[in-house]
C-alpha cells in the first residue's frame, strides 16, 4: 500500500480520536458546568456582608465648631456634610476632607443656635433651635453633567426648607420631635421638664368654600404611666406617636384625628423593667425599633390578639450590644436597623435577623453616624473628630436560611408563616422569599400526579408486556411512546381551558365516575367469569381483555355523566362546591390538584410505562415458562415471578417519572392557579418551583435578591431531579448488566 | 359454605380479576389519550368550516344573527340555553351571547346574511345594503362587492410594496443610527469625512422616507374612501371601509363543495398569513417560521455534538467507571427540568456570553443590548443542550445494535478505526441517528418553558431571516407555535374569541410532533428488527 496514503489514514484516525474524545468529555463537563453556573449565581445570597474603609481624616475643628449635631453623605460617596451648633452646613469632599462650601441655616424665628438635631428618612434633618422652634431641612444631591466640559459628572447639592414649626407657648421643652408630611400636616411632640407631654398638630383643612385653611391644635397627652419618658418616635407621616419609658413601657398614640389624639395602648415591653433608651421606625413605618439599656435591639409591631385588641408584640430580636443602646435608626432604603452604643455601630436586617456589619474604632468613641440613601456607605464621627467613610457591600441582607426555609413573622402578619410574595407596588415593602411553600407546591403536585399515574402506568405495562397479544403490543408500545412526545404546553392548555371548566361543571359526575368505574369493572368481570364457562367464549378473551374492558369504562363514565347532576341535586342540594365549603371548610379552586393529577399524570404515564414495559419484557422468558409449567396461573406468574425480577426497572421508571413531574413547568404554570398556599387539600391549587421561575424570572432584576433566589430554586430542582435520576440510572445499569440487554 | 370460601380463595389466588384490572389500566390510559386527540381534533378541525348563520326573533322584539356554538341546561335546570357567536364586536361589545330557548320566538336561516372577516374587531354578521364610492351610495350585490374588494386588493398590494420599501428605509436608518453611535463611541473627529458621508446618506434617506410616507398617506386616504354600508340583524346601519375587509362570504348560500374550497383556502392562509387581532386571527406564518428556524439552528448544534459524544461512549471510551459516570451524566442531562435549562441559558448564554459579546463588539450600543438579551441563537443553544441526550441515547443504541462481526470484518481488512466508523458503522447506524435527531426536533418543537426566558415573544416585529445584510439575524427575537398556544390561550384579552385559534394551533403542533415522533419510532423499530436476528 502507498505509505503516504497509510500515513494520511493514520493521521486522520488520530485526529478523529482526539476530536471525539474531547467531544465526549465535553458532555460530562457540561452537566457539571450547568450545576456550577446556577449555583454560582445563587451563592452570593449567603456571602457575609463586607465593609471597607473608604477614607478617614480629621475633621476641621475651626470650620465645624464645637459640636457636630448631624452628618450626611451622598450615595456616590463624593460629598459629605456636617451640621454644627451654629446652624452651618459644611460640605466637604469625602475622600480627603477638603472643604467644598458652607451654607447657613436659620430658623424663621431668627434664632441662630441649634440645640439638637435628628436625622430620619432620606437625609431629612429635624433641627431644634434654642428658642424651641423646629425646622425640617432636606439635603438633596443630584448628579450634574457638564456639556461644555465633555459631559463630566459632578454632584451638586441643595438644601430644601421642608417645614417650620413655631416655638411653643409654654416655654422650652426638654425633648422635641417633629414630622411633616406631603399633605401639609405638621406634628410636633414636646416633653417638658414637668413631665407634661404635649402634641401640636397643624393641618390644612378644606373649608366649605374649598379654600384651604390652616388649623392648629395642641393637646396635653394622657400618660398613665409610672415611668419617665426616655425615648420617642413618630411615623414619617405624623400619624402615630410612640414613647418609651425608663421602666420599660411603650406607649402608642393615634394622632390621625387632629381634635383628639388617642392613647391606644400602654405595653410593658420588658418584664425586667429595663429602660427603653431609643425608639425609631423601620423604613415603611410599620415596625418599631426598640433599643434598651441592657443593649438589646428588637423590633415590634401591633398584632391583633384573641380579644380583637391590637398589642405591640416583639417580633424580631436583633443582635444586641454589650452596653446600653444610645440610638437606633432605620436605613432609608430597606428593612435594616442601625443601632449605636458605646461599643460601636451595628447594622442588622429586621426580617432575616442577620447581623450585617459592625463598626468600632479602637480607642475612640463614636458620636455620630450617617448612612447614604442607597445604603452603600456609612460615615462615622468619633469624639476625637475623626471622620471615617466606610463602603458597605451588603447585596442581600434580607436573605438567610431562615427566611428561605423557615417561618418568619412578616410585618402585618398575625403570626410567623411561610410566604412567597416577591414584589409589591411600593418600595417600603418587606420581600417574602420563602421557598418552603414552593417546594411544598412542587411535591404536592408531583404526589397527586404520581398517585394517578403510577398504578395506571405499571398495570398497563404489565398487561402490555405479559398478557396482550404480540400484535397489540406492537401497536400499543409505539402509541404510548408517541404519547410521550405530546408537548406539555398542549396538555396544560387543555387541562386549564377544557378540563378545568368541565370538572368544575360536573364535579359530582366526576366523583361518581370514580366510584362507578371500578364497580362496573368488578361487576362486568364477575359476569364474564360466569359467562366464560361456555366453551367458545373461553377462546375469545385471552389477550383481548383491554378491548373488552374499554366499552365498560366508557359506559361507566357515561352513566356517571348523565346521573351525576341528579345525584348532586339529591345529596348536596345541587351544589357540591358550596357543600364542600360549608361542611368541609375547603374552598374549591377551579384550577386544582384534580386537574394537575390528570394532566401531569398523563404527561408522566408514557415515561413510566415505557421503562416499566422494557424491564418487564426483558425478564427471561424461561422464568415465565418454568412458572407456568409448574401450574401457576398467569397472574401468579406475573405477580410472584416476573414482577420481582423486573422491580428495579419499574422502580427506575417511577423515579424518572417523578423527576419529570417535579420539573414539569408548562402544565403547572397553566393549570395550577399559581397561588403559593400550603394546603394539602385536593381542591386547591399551588405554586410549584418551576412555574414560579417561569413567572418571575422575566421581571427579576439581574443579580438582585429575587434573581438569585430563583436561581437557588433552580438548583433545588436540579438537585431533586439529579438525585432521583442518578438512583434510577444506577438501578437500570445493574439491571442491564443482569439481563444483558437494555 | 366452606366450599364457597375455598372457591373464592382460589378465585383470588388465580387472580384473573387482576389481569382484567391491568387490562382496564391500559384501556383507561389509551382512552385518555384518545379523548385528548379527539378533543383537539373536534375543536381544531371545525374552526374554518363556515357554519350556517341563524336569525332569531326574540320575545322582546329584537333580532339576533348568530352562529350556534353550544347548548346546555340553564342554571336552574328549567330549560336549555344556547350560546351564539354574534360577532360585531365593535357594535355590541361582546362576541358571544347566551340566549334562553324560551326567549326565542322564531328561527330562520336567511340567505342574504354575509360574514365579513375584518382586519380589526373580528367578524361582522349582517346584510349588504350599498357600496359607497366617491360619496355616492349605490345598491349592490355580493358579486359587485367582491369585484370592488378585488379592486381594492390590487391597490392594497401596491400599498404593501410601499410598506416594504418603508421598512427597508427604516432599517437603513437604524443602521445609520448605529453607525453614528459607533463613530461617536470611537470619538472620530467631527471634521472626519465619515461624518460628512453619514449626514449625506442620512439626508438622502430622510428625503426618501418622507416621500414614501407622503405617498403612503395619500394612497391610504384614497383607499379608505371606498366603503360599503351593511345592516345588522336589527337594521342598524354600519359603514365599513373596504380596505378593512379581508374576506366576504355568505355561508347560508354555500354548497358543501363551496365550503370545502373555502376551508382549503383558509387552511392555506393559516400557513402563509400574518396574525391579526393580537394573534387571535389570521395566519401562523411567523410562528411556524420561528419554530422551524429554532429547530434548524438547534439541530446544527445538537446533532454533531450528540453523535460525537455517542461515538465516543460506544466506540472509543473503555468500558469502566468513567463511561458509567458519563452514562449517568447523559441520562441526568435528559432528566433535568427544562426550566432549569432555561435559567441556565439566561444566566450563561444571555447574561454571560451575550453580554461579553456586546461589550466586545457593540460597546457603542450600550446599554441597549444586542446579544445580551433573549434571541434565536440563545434559545437554540439552550434547546440544543436540552436535546443532546436524546441524540446521544439513540445514536448509542444504534451503534450498539450493530453486530461485532461488522467491526471485526472491517479491521481484518486493514481499515483503521476511523475508516470503520465512517464507512461501515455510521451508514449502518444512520436510521438510529435519524431517529434521535427527529425525536430531538419533536422535543424542540413542543418545548416552551425554556424559550419563555430565552427569547420567544408574542409578536416579533421581523423574521429572523430577511433581505437585509447579514440575512440571518440570530440576535432577533422570534415566535414559536408552543408559546403561541400559551400566549393566546392565557394572555389574550378575549379568551373566548381566541379559543378557535388556540385549538387550530394546538392541532397543528400536535400533528407536527406526532408525525415526527411516529416516523422516528418506526425508523427505530425497523432498525431493531434488522439487526436483532441477523447476528447468529
Amino acid at each position: 500500500m502507498n505509505p503516504a496514503f497509510q500515513k494520511k489514514v493514520k493521521r486522520n484516525d488520530r485526529i478523529a480520536r482526539w476530536v471525539i474524545t474531547i467531544g465526549g468529555m465535553a458532555i460530562i463537563f457540561s452537566v457539571i458546568f450547568i450545576l456550577i453556573l446556577i449555583t454560582k449565581v445563587s451563592l452570593p445570597l449567603f456571602l457575609s456582608p463586607d465593609k471597607t474603609l473608604h477614607a478617614s481624616f480629621q475633621l476641621d475643628r475651626t470650620r465645624n465648631g464645637e459640636k457636630v449635631l448631624a452628618l450626611g453623605v451622598d450615595e456616590y460617596l463624593e460629598t459629605g456634610y456636617t451640621i454644627n451648633q451654629e446652624g452651618q452646613v459644611n460640605f466637604f469632599n469625602v475622600s480627603d476632607g477638603s472643604a467644598i462650601d458652607t451654607l447657613r441655616l436659620s430658623s424663621d424665628s431668627g434664632s441662630q443656635r441649634l440645640i439638637s438635631a435628628q436625622t430620619y428618612g432620606r437625609l431629612n434633618h429635624m433641627l431644634v433651635w434654642d428658642d424651641g422652634s423646629v425646622t425640617i431641612e432636606q439635603v438633596k444631591f443630584f448628579p450634574f453633567f457638564d456639556e461644555q466640559n465633555g459631559n463630566q459628572r459632578s454632584i451638586r447639592h441643595r438644601i430644601e426648607h421642608a417645614a417650620v414649626f413655631a416655638s411653643p407657648a409654654d416655654g422650652l421643652p426638654v425633648k422635641t420631635l417633629a414630622r411633616a408630611n406631603d399633605d401639609g400636616r405638621q406634628v410636633r411632640a414636646d416633653l417638658y421638664r414637668s413631665g407634661e407631654f404635649r402634641v401640636t398638630i397643624a393641618e390644612e383643612e378644606e373649608s366649605l368654600f374649598g379654600a384651604g385653611e390652616r388649623v392648629e391644635e395642641t393637646h396635653l397627652l394622657e400618660l398613665a404611666t409610672a415611668g419617665q419618658i426616655t425615648a420617642m418616635t413618630m411615623s414619617t407621616d405624623g400619624m402615630r406617636l410612640f414613647a418609651g419609658t425608663d421602666s420599660g413601657e411603650i406607649l402608642r398614640w393615634d394622632l390621625a384625628d387632629i381634635d383628639r389624639p388617642v392613647l391606644l395602648e400602654k405595653t410593658q415591653a420588658f418584664s425586667d423593667q429595663r429602660e427603653i433608651t431609643s425608639l425609631s421606625m423601620v423604613f415603611g413605618d410599620v415596625s418599631l425599633i426598640v433599643g434598651d439599656s441592657l443593649g438589646g435591639v428588637s423590633t415590634w409591631f401591633p398584632v391583633r390578639d384573641a380579644g380583637n385588641n391590637w398589642t405591640l408584640t416583639k417580633i424580631h430580636q436583633l443582635t444586641g450590644h454589650s452596653q446600653a443602646v444610645k440610638q437606633v435608626s432605620a436605613t432609608p432604603h430597606d428593612k435594616s436597623v442601625v443601632s449605636f452604643a458605646d461599643d460601636g455601630l451595628q447594622l442588622s436586617h429586621m426580617t432575616s435577623e442577620r447581623f450585617l456589619v459592625g463598626i468600632t474604632l479602637p480607642g475612640q468613641q463614636l458620636v455620630g453616624y450617617a448612612l447614604s440613601t442607597r445604603g452603600n456607605a456609612v460615615i462615622t464621627l468619633t469624639d476625637q473628630g475623626t471622620l471615617s467613610c466606610w463602603k458597605l457591600d451588603i447585596p442581600h441582607p434580607e436573605i438567610s436560611l431562615k427566611t428561605l426555609f423557615g417561618k418568619v413573622w412578616y410585618e402585618g402578619y398575625p403570626e410567623p408563616t411561610w410566604a412567597w410574595q416577591s414584589s409589591a407596588g411600593s418600595d417600603d415593602y418587606e420581600p417574602k422569599l420563602s421557598l418552603t411553600p414552593l417546594i411544598f407546591g412542587t411535591l404536592k403536585g408531583t404526589f397527586y400526579a404520581m398517585f394517578f399515574a403510577v398504578p395506571l402506568a405499571i398495570f398497563g405495562a404489565i398487561y402490555t408486556s405479559q398478557f396482550a397479544r404480540p400484535k397489540f403490543k406492537g401497536i400499543v408500545k409505539p402509541a404510548v411512546e408517541v404519547m410521550a412526545a405530546i408537548p406539555t404546553v398542549i396538555i396544560g392548555f387543555l387541562a386549564a381551558l377544557w378540563l378545568a371548566p368541565l370538572i368544575e361543571r360536573s364535579l359530582g359526575a366526576m366523583f361518581l365516575s370514580l366510584i362507578l368505574v371500578p364497580t362496573a369493572l368488578m361487576v362486568s368481570i364477575a359476569i364474564w367469569q360466569a359467562a366464560r364457562k361456555i366453551e367458545p367464549l373461553k377462546r375469545v378473551e385471552r389477550g383481548y381483555e383491554f378491548l373488552a374492558v374499554a366499552p365498560v369504562v366508557v359506559m361507566a363514565v357515561a352513566i356517571a355523566a348523565v346521573s351525576g347532576p341528579g345525584l348532586e341535586n339529591w345529596l348536596f342540594d345541587g351544589n357540591l362546591k358550596q357543600w364542600l365549603f360549608d361542611e368541609m371548610g375547603t374552598r374549591y379552586d377551579p384550577r386544582n390538584c384534580i386537574i394537575i393529577a390528570f394532566a401531569m399524570g398523563f404527561a408522566v404515564i408514557p415515561i413510566i410505562f415505557t421503562i416499566a414495559e422494557d424491564s418487564l419484557s426483558n425478564v427471561p422468558p424461561s422464568l415465565k415458562a418454568a412458572s407456568l409449567a409448574m401450574g401457576a396461573s398467569r397472574w401468579q406468574t406475573v405477580w410472584r415471578v416476573i414482577l420481582p425480577s423486573a422491580s428495579p426497572g419499574i422502580f427506575a421508571g417511577t423515579m424518572i417519572g417523578f423527576g419529570r413531574a417535579v420539573g414539569e413547568t408548562m402544565i403547572v404554570l397553566m393549570a395550577t392557579g399559581n397561588t403559593a398556599i400550603m394546603d394539602l387539600s385536593i381542591f386547591n391549587g399551588m405554586r410549584p418551583l418551576s412555574a414560579n421561575i417561569a413567572v418571575e424570572i422575566p421581571e427579576a432584576p439581574v443579580d438582585g435578591s429575587l434573581y438569585r433566589t430563583l436561581f437557588l430554586s433552580a438548583v433545588i430542582l436540579f438537585v431533586m431531579t439529579f438525585v432521583v435520576n442518578t438512583v434510577a440510572e444506577i438501578v437500570r445499569q445493574r439491571l442491564r448488566a443482569k439481563y444483558g440487554r437494555f | 359454605m366452606v366450599k364457597n370460601l375455598k372457591n373464592a380463595n382460589k378465585f383470588w389466588r388465580v387472580g384473573e380479576p387482576m389481569v382484567w384490572m391491568s387490562a382496564a389500566s391500559l384501556a383507561v390510559t389509551l382512552l385518555i389519550a384518545a379523548v385528548l386527540l379527539i378533543v383537539i381534533m373536534v375543536n381544531g378541525l371545525g374552526v374554518f368550516w363556515p357554519s350556517e348563520l341563524h336569525q332569531l326573533q326574540l320575545k322582546d322584539g329584537s333580532q339576533v344573527i348568530g352562529q350556534l356554538m353550544q347548548a346546555e341546561p340553564t342554571a336552574d335546570h328549567s330549560g336549555i340555553r344556547r350560546q351564539y357567536k354574534i360577532a360585531n364586536r365593535d357594535m355590541y361589545g361582546l362576541d358571544f351571547r347566551w340566549i334562553d330557548e324560551t326567549q326565542i320566538v322564531a328561527e330562520t336561516i336567511p340567505e342574504q346574511v354575509l360574514v365579513l372577516e375584518r382586519i380589526e374587531h373580528g367578524d361582522f354578521y349582517g346584510e349588504l345594503q350599498a357600496l359607497k364610492h366617491a360619496d355616492k351610495l349605490q345598491p349592490a350585490t355580493l358579486d359587485e362587492l367582491n369585484a370592488a374588494l378585488t379592486a381594492v386588493a390590487t391597490d392594497l398590494e401596491q400599498l404593501g410594496e410601499l410598506e416594504k420599501k418603508l421598512k427597508d428605509a427604516s432599517y437603513k436608518m437604524e443602521q445609520l443610527r448605529l453607525k453614528e453611535l459607533k463613530l461617536n463611541y470611537k470619538k472620530v473627529a467631527k471634521t472626519d469625512l465619515q461624518w460628512a458621508e453619514l449626514s449625506n446618506t442620512k439626508q438622502e434617506l430622510n428625503t426618501e422616507f418622507a416621500g414614501l410616507i407622503d405617498v403612503q398617506t395619500r394612497q391610504t386616504n384614497k383607499l379608505r374612501e371606498d366603503t360599503a354600508v351593511f345592516t345588522d340583524a336589527n337594521g342598524t346601519e354600519k359603514e365599513i371601509v373596504l380596505a378593512d375587509i379581508v374576506q366576504v362570504y355568505a355561508p347560508n348560500q354555500m354548497s358543501v363543495s363551496d365550503k370545502a374550497v373555502f376551508y382549503a383556502k383558509k387552511l392555506g392562509e393559516l400557513f402563509v398569513g400574518e396574525p391579526r387581532e393580537s394573534n387571535t386571527e389570521g395566519g401562523l406564518f411567523p410562528a411556524i417560521f420561528g419554530t422551524v428556524m429554532l429547530i434548524f439552528v438547534m439541530s446544527l448544534f445538537s446533532f454533531p455534538l450528540g453523535v460525537i459524544a455517542a461515538i465516543y461512549l460506544r466506540e472509543y471510551a473503555k468500558e469502566g467507571l468513567v463511561v458509567r459516570i458519563v452514562r449517568i451524566a447523559v441520562n441526568n442531562l435528559a432528566g433535568i427540568p427544562s426550566i432549569v435549562y432555561g435559567i441556565f441559558g439566561l444566566g450563561f448564554f444571555i447574561y454571560g456570553i451575550g453580554h461579553t459579546i456586546d461589550s466586545l463588539f457593540f460597546p457603542e450600543r450600550m446599554p441597549t443590548p444586542t446579544f445580551g438579551t433573549g434571541g434565536l441563537l440563545w434559545a437554540s443553544l439552550t434547546l440544543a443542550l436540552l436535546t443532546v441526550p436524546v441524540v446521544i441515547v439513540s445514536t448509542e443504541e444504534a451503534l450498539g445494535a450493530i453486530p461485532r462481526e461488522m467491526r471485526e470484518g472491517s479491521y481484518a481488512l486493514g481499515s483503521t478505526k476511523f475508516q470503520t466508523l465512517v464507512r461501515i458503522l455510521l451508514p449502518m447506524a444512520s436510521p438510529g441517528i435519524m431517529t434521535g435527531l427527529i425525536l430531538a426536533m419533536a422535543r424542540a418543537a413542543g418545548e416552551v418553558a425554556p424559550l419563555m426566558i430565552t427569547g420567544v415573544v408574542k409578536l416579533a416585529p421581523a423574521l429572523p431571516i430577511d433581505g437585509n445584510f447579514p440575512f440571518f439575524h440570530l440576535d432577533r427575537k422570534f415566535m414559536h407555535l408552543g408559546f403561541h398556544i400559551y400566549d393566546i390561550g392565557f394572555q389574550s384579552p378575549n379568551v373566548e374569541a381566541a379559543k378557535p385559534m388556540v385549538f387550530v394551533t394546538t392541532l397543528l403542533l400536535v400533528l407536527i410532533v406526532l408525525i415526527m415522533s411516529s416516523v422516528a419510532i418506526r425508523l427505530r423499530n425497523k432498525m431493531k428488527k434488522r439487526y436483532t436476528f441477523g447476528t447468529f
